[in-house]
């Protein structure tokens, strides 16, 4: 019991503290810190870069996980059936999930390389000039970037929802005449549908929180253009020094994601009662 | 039986897309730097891995170390993780305490985005000097994938028959031998999956990497997105460096890939 008393302490404390220092006048430059009340949330609400950043997120995060939404079901449904090479290709299918979001930016940004990079000479030779650090192709770049890493995880997920679906639905389904067409619309996205859903939130929840591979690539830039509003947290505390604002913004992000909490927890609460 | 090969077809054709980063990586960690530098479409193979032998040590930089750092803070999460979380879990499952509303809290931190975390880390680990050390990341990580490992171990228990445990009670056995004797051994899946999932994650993380460390104790996420900046030509030694670190977590997840997919698919988020 005090074991678990204990661990409840230190699951809350570092709650306590990051809400406390939103509370704190606190920056780096200045050796004294000081109770500010609103201060900080004040200042948020005037600052023009934190709202981009809100909003350069969330689109970014809905056509990303709406991308990979997509695709990982539609190669869930590729593979849920026998095919030569099947358990080989299903294993490097979920190599992406074991790479380091940082290190596969890494490499991504070597072959996007405009001098040495694959993309880029490749592109070229079929006479497309092509630069990642142009306005207009910095964005596609980074949702390709996101695609590429975590369609593995919607992919994974789909296909494990599709093991589940008992195996009679689809002989009931046959012997109505359905063709495949029809077992995909009204029977296998109609029982899926719960679970899509939950891999939605999932993945949202998670691209919201972006930060290694955009923070690689591009920096938040150019400007401030591709700033999310993991990477504006960071360079507010971490650079500019402000750690104060920089909670508040952290306790906004939170306050946001808040209302998804509850379908989350009631989901794993049901796959708990309800067995495997 | 017909064979799907154009499903196979269309599936290789897919991993290779996803791949793409990797092999091109690998691809130019094998070139000489000459050809590196002619363009991608030079083929002029290293046969001696200078790029290789670089990147651990033949060109003074520090990645070895770096190396060194990672397993020791992927390690260390994954033992922290597993000690405080087996026994917290069982406590929560079996002796009632806290109950569900803890895993409630757990889950509800899990969803928590990392970077709220990081100021009160970062002004944690400073009060206590711990910044630069790995220690800083081991407690760090552990923080984050406890609540992973709550949300897992406590599944887990909770398909196990009680009647074992009953039995282990009647002959005399206290909590903690029925712990260690009886339940630890039945736990393995569930094991096996906290500690990969736990390696994965704590082998990746950049944020809590780049806010706690200055050099001594940098992990290879935050160095070779280092490499990029401060080596900005040498790419050869920038891919052998960044195919050395994806090594480690894709030999161990590979291997024990039945117990990530496990883990993956029962509720697990990604911080």
């Amino acid at each position: 019991m005090p074991l678990l008393i204990m661990l409840a302490m230190l699951l809350i404390w570092p709650v306590y503290l990051g809400v406390k220092t939103s509370f704190t006048h606190d920056v780096l430059s200045e050796f004294t810190t000081y109770g500010a009340g609103l201060e900080n949330y004040k200042n948020l609400i005037n600052q023009p870069n934190f709202w981009l950043s809100l909003r350069f997120t969330m689109i970014y995060a809905i056509i990303a996980t709406i991308l990979e939404v997509i695709l990982g079901f539609a190669l869930a449904l590729l593979f849920d059936r026998v095919f030569p090479g099947k358990r080989v290709l299903f294993s490097l299918m979920l190599v992406p999930i074991m790479i380091a979001p940082s290190l596969m930016a890494v490499m991504y940004r070597l072959i996007l390389n405009e001098n040495i990079g694959i993309i880029p000479g490749f592109l070229q030779r079929i006479g497309i000039e092509f630069s990642i650090f142009e306005q207009q192709n910095v964005f596609g770049s980074l949702i390709a970037l996101d695609v590429l890493e975590f369609t593995a995880f919607t992919f994974l997920l789909s296909y494990s929802a599709l093991q589940n679906m008992p195996s009679e639905i689809y002989e009931a389904a046959a012997i109505d005449g359905a063709n495949a067409r029809q077992v995909l619309t009204r029977v296998i996205l109609p029982m899926l549908r719960p679970a899509l859903a939950i891999i939605f939130l999932l993945r949202i929840l998670d691209s919201i929180r972006t930060f290694d591979s955009v923070y690689i690539l591009t920096g938040g830039g150019p400007g401030t253009s591709t700033q999310t509003v993991g990477i504006y947290i960071y360079k507010t505390a971490f650079i500019f020094g402000d750690f104060g604002l920089a909670a508040s913004a952290s306790v906004v992000l939170v306050l946001l994601l808040a209302p998804f909490m509850p379908s989350i927890i009631k989901q794993f609460n049901l796959n708990q009662g309800g067995g495997k | 039986m017909r064979r799907n090969y154009g499903v196979t077809l269309i599936a290789s054709f897919w991993v290779f897309i996803f791949l793409i980063p990797l092999l091109g990586a690998f691809y130019t960690s094998l070139r000489t730097d000459n050809a590196i530098l002619s363009g991608p479409f030079v083929w002029e193979f290293d046969s001696t891995f200078s790029h290789y032998k670089n990147a651990m040590g033949a060109a003074g930089y520090d990645f070895a170390n770096f190396f060194k750092n990672s397993i020791i803070i992927s390690l260390g999460t994954v033992a922290l993780t597993v000690f405080i979380s087996f026994p917290a879990s069982y406590a929560i499952v079996r002796l009632g305490f806290g109950g569900p509303w803890l895993l409630r809290l757990a889950l509800a931190l899990r969803i928590t985005p990392a970077i709220f975390f990081v100021i009160p880390f970062y002004k944690l680990f400073t009060a206590y000097n711990l910044i630069d050390r790995p220690l800083a990341l081991i407690l760090a990580n552990s923080f984050i994938n406890m609540t992973l490992a709550l949300l897992v171990f406590s599944g887990a228990i909770n398909e196990l028959p009680l009647e074992i445990e009953e039995a282990a009670a009647v002959d005399g056995a206290s909590i903690w031998t029925t712990l260690r004797r009886i339940v630890l051994p039945l736990l393995g899946p569930g094991m096996a999956a906290v500690g990969v999932l736990t390696f994965l994650f704590s082998w990746s993380d950049y944020l809590f990497a780049v806010v706690l460390t200055s050099s001594e104790a940098t992990p290879v996420t935050v160095g070779a997105a280092n490499f990029v900046t401060s080596y900005g030509v040498r790419w050869g030694d920038i891919s052998a460096a960044v195919c050395l670190s994806v090594l480690p977590p894709l030999v161990f997840a590979t291997a024990a890939q039945k117990y990530l997919v496990k883990g993956l698919s029962s509720g697990a988020v990604k911080g």
